[in-house]
């Protein structure tokens, strides 16, 4: 399969002009790409939200673990809990299924600190200060794609230098 | 999803991306308050393969995507000639999955848990089912190249023909990689591809 005689071919084919095959075989590769591994069809709409802080200097903060764990005696519903990482912190968050269409989302700052904590969603936003410990809280969350921003907040021991944006997640 | 992968249908012969994105940008500028969003959800599906043809899990390639598009919105004043905005999205793109990497192999050393992000899907074709015989024959194909190859055609394949020197410059792939010449990656899949009985009667 690799003899001189075909590495001879090789170079000869490498070294036409892309003709039409080309083409159809590009298409389908393509095509493959798109089956196997396409982009999360959300993706653009969560980048979107990221991309309105563009004017701001932030710190972007990664997803780093996801789990899901039943909650209820049948444990349909199941509440996910989600790692975000930056340079400054690390937040665990747990969202929780409540009613039709909401959720109850509890989070955890690390380091802890009474930072702000802003809620982005396609209805707007909602603050939130954490506690002492860095606990925080959101009841009532409808449906949809939500993100965090922690916010510089003066009088503190964690001082950040700019707003800490996690990715935006559906909840 | 499919649309936007066969976007020049079979000719491949469009104005290319790069003149696509060039007019974005400049709408862009000129106060098209549209462009922006647009320009967005035409070059996030090349960034997409960009990232993961790199092996990044899931949520690194779409923080890739994101801090590129982000770079990309931040520095869309600064970018001289709108032609090299494309080429400028691909550079960015493959320097952030290549830091996206060395952050990985870093962790890893400290935090199995790293660990337990799903794989790359191209890692696991076996469990990939392929409904349609022509598509399993290609994947198969697809795996003897190296991994170079690979990365430049799932590139290119979204992408029409006038971006094909761009691109796999911007991928940092030898000129004469491919376009307006074959080039020796899509060269060696036709010979593979040629070899396997199953393709030409498929």
């Amino acid at each position: 399969m690799t003899g001189p005689g075909d590495l001879g071919a090789l170079a000869r084919l490498a070294e036409e002009l892309l003709d039409d095959e080309d083409g159809r075989l590009l298409d389908e590769i393509a095509r493959l790409y798109d089956r196997i591994d396409p982009m999360p069809a959300d993706l653009v709409e969560r980048i979107g939200f990221t991309l309105t802080l563009a004017h701001m200097e932030i710190e972007l903060a990664r997803l780093t673990l996801e789990s899901r764990t039943p909650v209820g005696a049948r444990g349909e519903e199941r509440a996910r809990t989600v790692t975000f990482s930056s340079e400054s912190l690390t937040v665990m968050v747990t969202i929780t299924p409540t009613a039709h269409r909401e959720c109850r989302i509890d989070g955890w700052i690390a380091p802890g600190a009474p930072i702000r904590v802003e809620l982005r969603s396609d209805r707007g936003s909602r603050d939130a200060i954490a506690d002492v410990d860095g606990r925080f809280d959101f009841a009532e969350v409808s449906c949809g794609l939500v993100q965090l921003v922690f916010h510089p907040t003066p009088d503190i021991e964690v001082q950040l230098r700019s707003p800490v944006v996690t990715p935006a997640v559906q909840v | 999803m499919t649309s936007e992968a066969t976007r020049s249908g079979t000719s491949r012969t469009g104005t290319g991306l790069s003149a696509c994105i060039a007019a974005l940008l400049i709408a862009h500028r000129t106060g098209d308050r549209d462009a922006m969003a647009s320009l967005v959800r035409q070059v996030a599906p090349l960034l997409w393969h960009v990232a993961r043809s790199f092996r990044l899990d899931v949520g690194s390639a779409e923080d890739v995507v994101q801090n590129t598009l982000l770079a990309f919105v931040r520095h869309s004043g600064e970018i001289a000639e709108p032609q090299a905005a494309l080429r400028w999205l691909i550079v960015t793109a493959r320097r952030e999955a290549l830091r996206s990497i060395q952050l990985r192999d870093r962790v890893e050393l400290v935090d199995e848990a790293a660990r337990t992000m799903p794989a790359p899907a191209e890692d696991e074709p076996e469990r990939i089912v392929l409904a349609q015989a022509t598509q399993r024959v290609l994947w198969r194909n697809i795996a003897k190249l190296s991994e170079r190859c690979r990365q430049l055609l799932r590139v290119i394949a979204f992408a029409e023909r006038p971006d094909y020197a761009a691109l796999s410059s911007a991928l940092g792939m030898p000129i004469g990689s491919i376009g307006p010449t074959r080039g020796r990656c899509l060269a060696k899949l036709r010979l593979l591809l040629s070899a396997d009985s199953e393709w030409s009667s498929s």
